[in-house]
């Protein structure tokens, strides 16, 4: 029996009204926070496995002040102060990183901000800001790599400051699509190599369902599609640390849902910008493309875009664990083990004698198309 | 401005920019460049050994033609020793079969081939026209598909012939990878971009020389080598996941035109990633069988029913239900199971042979004749009995006559 006289109960409670409805079902915004929360916790419930007494993984939470980041962030949080007030084990416990926003993208001033907010609501004991060009410090060699990748097009010069270094070698790379490519290509291995650098076992991705897809049909377009494995699919990274994605069975729509029921988030989330609709298709880069294909399918057909990236996580890693790596994005040169005889990496004339994968040959400065 | 010179042999006047990349390019260099790249194509995946008789699957479309054009000379300036043939597919559609058959027909006498045509209503006693009178336009490449596929092979059987090429071009392999992804179709998705796809439950072998062609460089070739090819698109639409992957890649074209090349590069990648449950020993097998048996066929222009879409959506909001209904129970025992693919469940596929037909399947009755069925069933009484019948009643007076002027010609 209720306890209570309500117009609209809660499905789930049965004691207060609803406010949300998910998946068809009418939920108060706790009753929702819980269905949610119980989506990512069970896709991490693998690092809980050694109980009471077992060592404490470390993870590392990477937060882009988006939206799936921080509710990512907001759900680990409250199952951490849960946990620790009831006296129960933690399990695992987190890492932030921000990769300081301004750095990425050139728009005006820093996320201090955000930041600050970030520090307050979600006081945590490891939260690290740094900025992008610092990739110049976790990997050393990049400036080699830089330089060989960029070719002619590039002119590195180390008398500069880093940032200026990092900035002119994305202006070097001339297309939409090449410079989103390079770009997430160098935050993954940035991320993935503090993760190194900081003792964490796993990096923790807030990739919402429909962002899955988006990169699962991105990667696939640009020539990635060996890269799946790790880019998509929980797994481990050429990089030795392993990538999951525990927001893999949540839409973008839901996570803003989330948002909406989370006042401690308003302060740290910078809204996406609506995408505009006045740009010409071939002006996009394929990765927006792909992001605003599953966005329109799947508000007609949530479902078949979320099998995207289901179908991308079945797929197997490349055994081919010897095998030379691209220099940048460390994703396979030449053929996945299993493939010989006439394949387009083959064919390729930029196959042979380069240090770099068929993607990455793609996007480099100069490349026609 | 003055005329830019030819990127290969930097002499004549460049008149083409190849989509593939963009080089500008003489008309004789792009011909040239064109037939070498289907000829290495050729040489490097031992497509043929000499005296082998070879049937081109001919629809009058620019591919095959091309693909026809090409082999012909490729088999006399590289003396390939090949016996070549064309073979050529009646679905029975009106308006849209009569006069690219005439092109075919024309064909054969240009490139001195023997040519046999086969109806629809001849192998299975239905023409697509009536197949759309009975279930509708939405899904019937689903039957057109279908039903191409075999008739090509036993078309093939008829003459005698075990290997047959197809025109499939570097836009339709990557459209199938496209469409297998959407459609998250695991088995299909590890055979879509194989060359060839043979095996020893079938005699008959297909291939597609053309694979890594665009089909923008296949439109300029028969352009200006002046092919005589028919132009048309499929007056009914194509399958809706087929349509959309269509949408998508045309659009990515426009972003990068190496992204055709670039799908079926990530494609080849990921056949070899499919858990070997799934691809199996039958890996091959499958793909002579059952390769694009639900697709559409090739031409149209992206419009979308929608309908397999939704019918899949449905299915998946059903199954998602379903499974948040035992999430209770996965706990108990599920942690570690997320990782390694070991926890990955897949679907496996084992092939046999139709028990109607004798054509290789993974069902106990292959997929044409399960659509044979629900067709018939639904059809007057006189018609069932005669379903291979050339007394079918609304088999056309002018198909018969058509068809014994094909078998005139093939002899």
């Amino acid at each position: 029996m209720p306890a209570k006289e309500l117009n609209k109960p809660c499905m789930d409670c049965k004691n207060a009204e609803f406010e949300l409805i998910v998946r068809q079902r009418q939920l108060c915004s706790s009753c929702f926070r819980r269905f949610i929360a119980h989506k990512v916790q069970s896709r991490l419930s693998v690092y809980r496995a050694f109980g009471l007494d077992g060592p404490r993984n470390q993870l590392l939470l990477p937060v882009s002040f988006g939206v799936s980041s921080s509710v990512l962030l907001h759900i680990l949080y409250a199952d951490r102060q849960a946990r620790l007030s009831n006296g129960r084990p933690l399990g695992y416990d987190f890492h932030i990183l921000v990769i300081e926003p301004s750095t990425v993208a050139a728009t005006g001033s820093p996320f201090d901000k955000n930041y600050k907010a970030l520090q307050k609501n979600f006081p945590m004991p490891a939260i690290t800001r740094i900025p992008f060009y610092s990739i110049f410090d976790y990997v050393p060699e990049m400036q080699e790599i830089m330089k060989e990748y960029g070719g002619p097009q590039f002119t590195d010069d180390s008398s500069r400051s880093n940032g200026e270094r990092l900035a002119a070698f994305r202006a070097s790379i001339s297309t939409a699509t090449s410079k989103t490519d390079i770009d997430t290509i160098l935050l993954t291995r940035l991320v993935a190599e503090f993760a190194k650098k900081s003792g964490c076992e796993s990096v923790i991705w807030g990739d919402s369902d429909s962002r899955l897809a988006a990169k699962a049909l991105a990667g696939v377009a640009k020539g990635r599609g060996a890269s799946l494995t790790w880019q998509v699919s929980d797994g481990i990274s050429p990089w030795g640390v392993r990538f999951e994605y525990p927001l893999r069975d949540l839409f973008k729509a839901e996570l803003l849902q989330y948002e909406s029921v989370c006042a401690e988030l308003s302060d740290i989330i910078v809204p996406d910008q609506p995408p505009s609709d006045n740009v010409l298709t071939k002006n996009l880069s394929i990765d927006e493309l792909m992001l605003r294909y599953v966005q329109n399918q799947g508000a007609k057909y949530p479902g078949v875009m979320a099998n995207v990236a289901r179908t991308a996580n079945k797929l197997n890693p490349s055994t081919s664990g010897s095998a030379p790596t691209c220099a940048l994005c460390a994703g396979l040169l030449g053929n996945v083990t299993g493939n010989s005889g006439v394949t387009v990496a083959n064919q390729a004339e930029d196959n042979h004698s380069s240090q770099f994968c068929y993607g990455c040959m793609r996007s480099r400065p100069g490349e026609l198309c | 401005m003055a005329p830019t010179p030819c990127f290969n042999c930097k002499e004549a006047r460049a008149v083409i920019i190849r989509p593939k990349n963009r080089h500008k390019l003489c008309r004789a260099c792009f011909i040239n460049i064109f037939e070498t790249e289907v000829h290495e194509t050729i040489t490097g995946a031992n497509l043929f050994f000499r005296g082998e008789r070879v049937a081109i699957g001919a629809s009058g479309g620019k591919d095959s033609t091309v693909l026809a054009a090409v082999l012909k000379t490729l088999n006399e300036r590289y003396d390939y020793g090949l016996d070549l043939c064309l073979l050529s597919i009646d679905e029975g559609i009106r308006g849209y079969r009569d006069d690219s058959l005439e092109t075919v027909k024309r064909n054969a006498v240009q490139y001195e081939m023997p040519l046999k045509i086969l109806g629809y209503s001849e192998l299975y006693g239905w023409t697509m026209d009536q197949v759309v009178q009975q279930v509708g336009k939405k899904g019937n490449c689903t039957y057109c598909g279908v039903f191409r596929r075999q008739a090509l092979d036993r078309g093939a059987g008829r003459l005698g012939i075990q290997h047959v090429v197809t025109g499939h071009n570097a836009d339709d392999v990557a459209e199938t990878v496209m469409m297998n992804l959407l459609r998250g179709d695991l088995p299909r998705l590890s055979r879509g971009t194989s060359i060839v796809t043979a095996s020893d439950a079938s005699d008959i072998k297909r291939s597609k020389p053309l694979k890594y062609a665009y089909e923008k460089e296949i439109v300029l070739y028969a352009h200006h080598r002046q092919l005589d090819y028919f132009t048309t698109e499929c007056i009914y639409s194509p399958e809706a996941f087929r349509g959309s992957a269509r949408t998508l890649i045309k659009d990515l074209e426009k972003i990068r035109p190496s992204s055709i090349l670039d799908i079926v590069k990530s494609g080849e990648d990921m056949a070899a990633l499919v858990p070997t449950g799934v691809s199996g020993s039958g890996k091959q097998m499958a793909g002579a069988a059952e390769d694009e048996s639900a697709g559409g066929c090739g031409s149209g222009n992206g419009r979308t029913s929608g309908g397999e879409m939704a019918a899949m959506e449905k299915q998946l909001t059903e199954n998602d239900a379903a499974e948040s209904r035992e999430t209770e129970i996965k706990i108990s025992n599920g942690g570690r199971a997320i990782r390694g693919p070991t926890g990955k469940a897949v679907k496996a596929q084992t092939l046999k042979h139709c028990e109607r037909c004798n054509y290789i399947s993974s069902q106990r009755i292959c997929k044409a004749c399960t659509l044979l069925d629900g067709l018939n069933r639904n059809r007057p009484k006189t018609a069932i009995e005669v379903s291979v019948g050339m007394e079918d009643e609304e088999a056309s007076s002018t198909l018969m006559r058509q068809m014994e002027r094909a078998q005139l010609s093939a002899t």
